[in-house]
């Protein structure tokens, strides 16, 4: 494991690409690079070392790239892992998704993302022509509008909660190592919610989950979603309604999450992706929490541990079972 | 042609008049979210906006559209038809997103499979075009034959000047339906000239896409070349260009049945970008990879209603490149046709 | 409405449940209850299942989408499995989903499960009534009623 303990992150993600194209170690970079519009970024492909220019790290760069390795692929792929990242690939590798052999993770110290909705409700239906990120502080430009907002208050709420900011495996290690222990999450932004009655509950996902028109971009994005066949596309029997409809939708997205529970790494990108900026973050935090309070699970983390769902113990908590009286 | 202005506090009072005789669609903001929706309340109106992120098209195509119901009555079923369509309004909608509607009367009534549906609403339909004051950056409607102050599709065309709406008649429909509003003064001949200036401007401050010229007679021997493989890789196979997209008019139809023995079929949205839309009852699916549906929704626009009805099928709104989740860009594939073609032929 | 007649129409009120029962233990415990003439209500419907581990969650959100007020979920104690383990399967699973949907707002009444071994039917008479008092607590399912 090399270890380089550098600043300009960017830089050194060039360098790196460049490098390990050149020696042949991989077949091809997966990175990001600059959207065409602010505050985005998209993944980048890249099998010329000529080419690592367009390869770029900043707080837009919200997408899971784990999404883009699949199993039946040969080539040898170096791929920019931020600590999600990372935590999704060591999860696929534990479900015998992805072979590690073929990987090279080249890990970078991320501080979080940006909640690009959050922007987008603050400055309103404007659009943003510039915008830039310094001093802990965005600076948005816009046609007849200047706006600075503080950095940490924008911030995607998991990013916040993370506690692996580096991937917990990597061939390469980019930017400053801090081996800092993580502090305890006590999931209390999870309070407000959790202590609503069932339902203002109910109203309250409803509420957000009704703007939902079924793109499928929180699926598609998501990368512990890889079934050939997800449960709302069978059409033999069809299980559950394919519309826009509220219950529809509710149902969906429930289903969704517990098909993700015990494997989610909470890298956000459901929701980041979502055109309609519906914040799905709510429930991987609440998967997140059960799965660390009944079964002491934490996904992507170690490559021995069988996931939750594949394992159990004959004394798992079994408080909900209801007793004769 | 007829011309008439409105102060922009009263807009609600022309809203209100509206309503007595038509049902009207706005936009609405809800959540944040610009929506085409019925007004029900003159004050929701949301007229300062640069586009719906849905669009308008949903007022004519709803994402959940019931073509009958039925309902068990003894042994037999009866089927219940939909109520007749009232006069519609659609109020404040940008002329790109206008566009559609000729769109669809083409696309609904090809060959000789007439969608009785769809023309209805289209005949009951009166639409009230805004110019654009400020076109985003993304917007490419002056390169697919449109413009912030297009009156190709609309009836009424409404353009913002200092405190005052000015309304200016189309077509018929929208000169009979002015006429019949009281709340309207004669426009300001003095303005008139200004607004011609201002909607210039507006329009030639628009970047033209090299690209589009011709693109249809580009990519018909693009078919196979290895770009689609580039243009497709980061593609993640969701729905949200074509869904928000105000030309994108496929769907499905589904029968949904409730405990009680009623049901009803309806339509519901569907895209060529999900692998299940060409799934075939043999198991065979002829678009099993990202590259051929990335493929067909850019040939689709460009290459096939070309073909079919001789106009493109975009109108530059850009909401695809804005919705994108990985941020792919249609102009960077117009460039690329462009680079393409451009080669070959030297 | 009145508290009165508010509590007037809970009582008219007849709560639909849906019951599924592993083969081995549960089943075979709600036969023993029927040969043994022990009385229990009559909202119950039996699905026979091979193993609780059998139960997909679709059946169970699959059945609160159909309208059904409550679920009954139950198998073999821990350690009686006819499969060894397809009950510790099915505790992890039922655990997730009961958090996850009281989360988003079910109420968690409606979600019962427990373990019923062959001999119990005695125990499966008591279970059915807490659970339809359990269901009848929470009132009619409305969850996912569609607007048309």
């Amino acid at each position: 494991m090399v270890i380089n303990i550098i600043d300009d992150i960017e830089k050194s993600i060039r360098e790196t690409a460049k490098k390990l194209l050149e020696e042949k170690k991989v077949d091809l970079i997966i990175g990001y690079t600059k959207g065409s519009i602010p505050l985005r970024s998209g993944p980048c492909f890249i099998t010329d070392a000529s080419q690592t220019g367009m390869l770029v790290w900043n707080q837009s760069c919200d997408l899971n790239l784990a999404k883009y390795l699949a199993k039946n692929d040969d080539r040898k792929i170096g791929i920019i892992s931020k600590g999600c990242v990372g935590r999704a690939i060591v999860h696929l590798i534990v479900e015998k998704q992805l072979n590690k052999e073929n990987i090279t993770i080249i890990g970078i110290s991320c501080e979080g993302v940006l909640n690009r909705a959050k922007i987008m409700v603050e400055i309103g239906d404007k659009e943003i022509i510039e915008a830039n990120i310094e001093d802990n502080k965005i600076i948005i430009k816009g046609k007849d509008f200047n706006k600075t907002l503080p950095l940490q208050d924008y911030i995607n709420q998991l990013c916040i909660t993370c506690h692996y900011k580096i991937p917990p495996i990597s061939d390469i290690i980019i930017g400053n190592k801090k081996p800092e222990k993580p502090p305890k999450d006590d999931f209390k932004d999870l309070n407000e919610i959790e202590s609503k009655s069932s339902n203002d509950k109910m109203e309250y996902f409803k509420k957000e989950l009704n703007r939902c028109i079924r793109c499928y971009a929180c699926r598609e994005a998501c990368p512990m979603c890889y079934c050939s066949l997800c449960f709302i596309d069978q059409n033999k029997p069809v299980w559950f309604g394919k519309t826009a409809d509220i219950s529809d939708n509710f149902i969906f997205h429930m289903i969704r999450a517990f098909h993700v529970a015990g494997r989610c790494v909470s890298c956000g990108a459901c929701s980041s992706v979502c055109p309609m900026g519906i914040d799905l973050n709510f429930i991987t935090r609440k998967l997140e929490k059960i799965v660390k309070e009944r079964f002491d699970f934490e996904s992507g983390i170690n490559l021995e541990a069988p996931p939750p769902m594949g394992t159990h113990k004959f004394d798992d908590k079994q408080e909900f079972m209801i007793e004769e009286d | 042609m007829m011309q008439k202005m409105i102060s922009k506090e009263k807009i609600s009072d022309l809203i209100k008049e509206l309503q007595k005789e038509f049902k009207v669609f706005g936009p609405v903001k809800e959540e944040g979210v610009v929506l085409f929706k019925e007004i029900t309340d003159a004050k929701e109106i949301c007229l300062d906006y640069s586009n719906s992120k849905i669009p308008a098209k949903s007022v004519l195509f709803p994402m959940i559209d019931t073509l009958f119901s039925y309902k068990k009555e003894g042994k037999g079923v009866k089927i219940i038809e939909n109520p007749p369509y009232e006069k519609t309004v659609i109020f404040g909608i940008r002329p790109c997103d206008s566009m559609v509607f000729s769109l669809f009367k083409n696309f609904f009534s090809f060959g000789k499979y007439k969608d009785p549906l769809v023309l209805n609403r289209l005949k009951n339909i009166t639409i009230i075009g805004m110019g654009c004051l400020e076109p985003r950056t993304t917007c490419f409607c002056t390169s697919v034959n449109g413009g912030p102050f297009n009156k190709e599709s609309v009836d009424v065309l409404i353009t913002e000047f200092k405190d005052n709406y000015y309304l200016e008649s189309i077509t018929d429909k929208g000169e009979a339906l002015i006429k019949k509003i009281k709340s309207l003064t004669d426009a300001d001949k003095g303005d008139l000239a200004k607004i011609e200036k201002l909607q210039k401007d507006i329009e030639s401050a628009i970047p033209v896409i090299e690209g589009l010229d011709g693109i249809y007679t580009k990519l018909d021997g693009l078919f196979d070349h290895p770009m689609w493989k580039m243009e497709s890789q980061g593609c993640i196979g969701c729905g949200s260009c074509t869904y928000l997209c105000p030309t994108c008019h496929c769907f499905d139809v589904l029968d949904e049945n409730k405990q009680d023995g009623s049901g009803r079929r309806i339509r519901i949205w569907d895209t060529c970008q999900f692998p299940l839309f060409t799934l075939e009852t043999s198991g065979h699916n002829p678009r099993t990879t990202k590259l051929p549906r990335v493929r067909q929704r850019i040939f689709h626009k460009f290459n096939y209603y070309p073909k079919n009805y001789n106009i493109i099928g975009c109108v530059g709104c850009g909401r695809c490149i804005i919705n994108c989740p990985v941020s792919s860009d249609i102009r960077n594939i117009f460039i690329s046709v462009e680079n393409i073609s451009s080669k070959t032929e030297g | 409405m009145t508290d009165k007649s508010k509590e007037k129409s809970t009582e008219e009120w007849k709560p639909k449940i849906i019951a599924f029962l592993c083969n081995w233990c549960s089943y075979a415990g709600a036969d023993l209850a029927g040969v043994s003439r022990i009385q229990y209500p009559p909202n119950i419907r039996v699905v026979r299942v091979p193993c609780t581990g059998r139960i997909n969650p679709f059946f169970i959100i699959k059945s609160l989408a159909y309208g059904w007020d409550g679920i009954l979920v139950s198998g073999c104690h821990p350690g009686d499995c006819h499969y060894i383990s397809g009950n510790y399967i099915a505790r992890r699973r039922f655990a997730i989903l009961r958090d996850l949907m009281t989360f988003l707002g079910i109420e968690p009444e409606r979600l019962n499960f427990t373990w019923v071994s062959a001999a119990e039917g005695e125990r499966f008479a008591k279970i059915v009534r807490k659970t339809v008092e359990n269901v009848k607590s929470v009132g009619p399912n409305k969850i996912f009623n569609k607007k048309w």
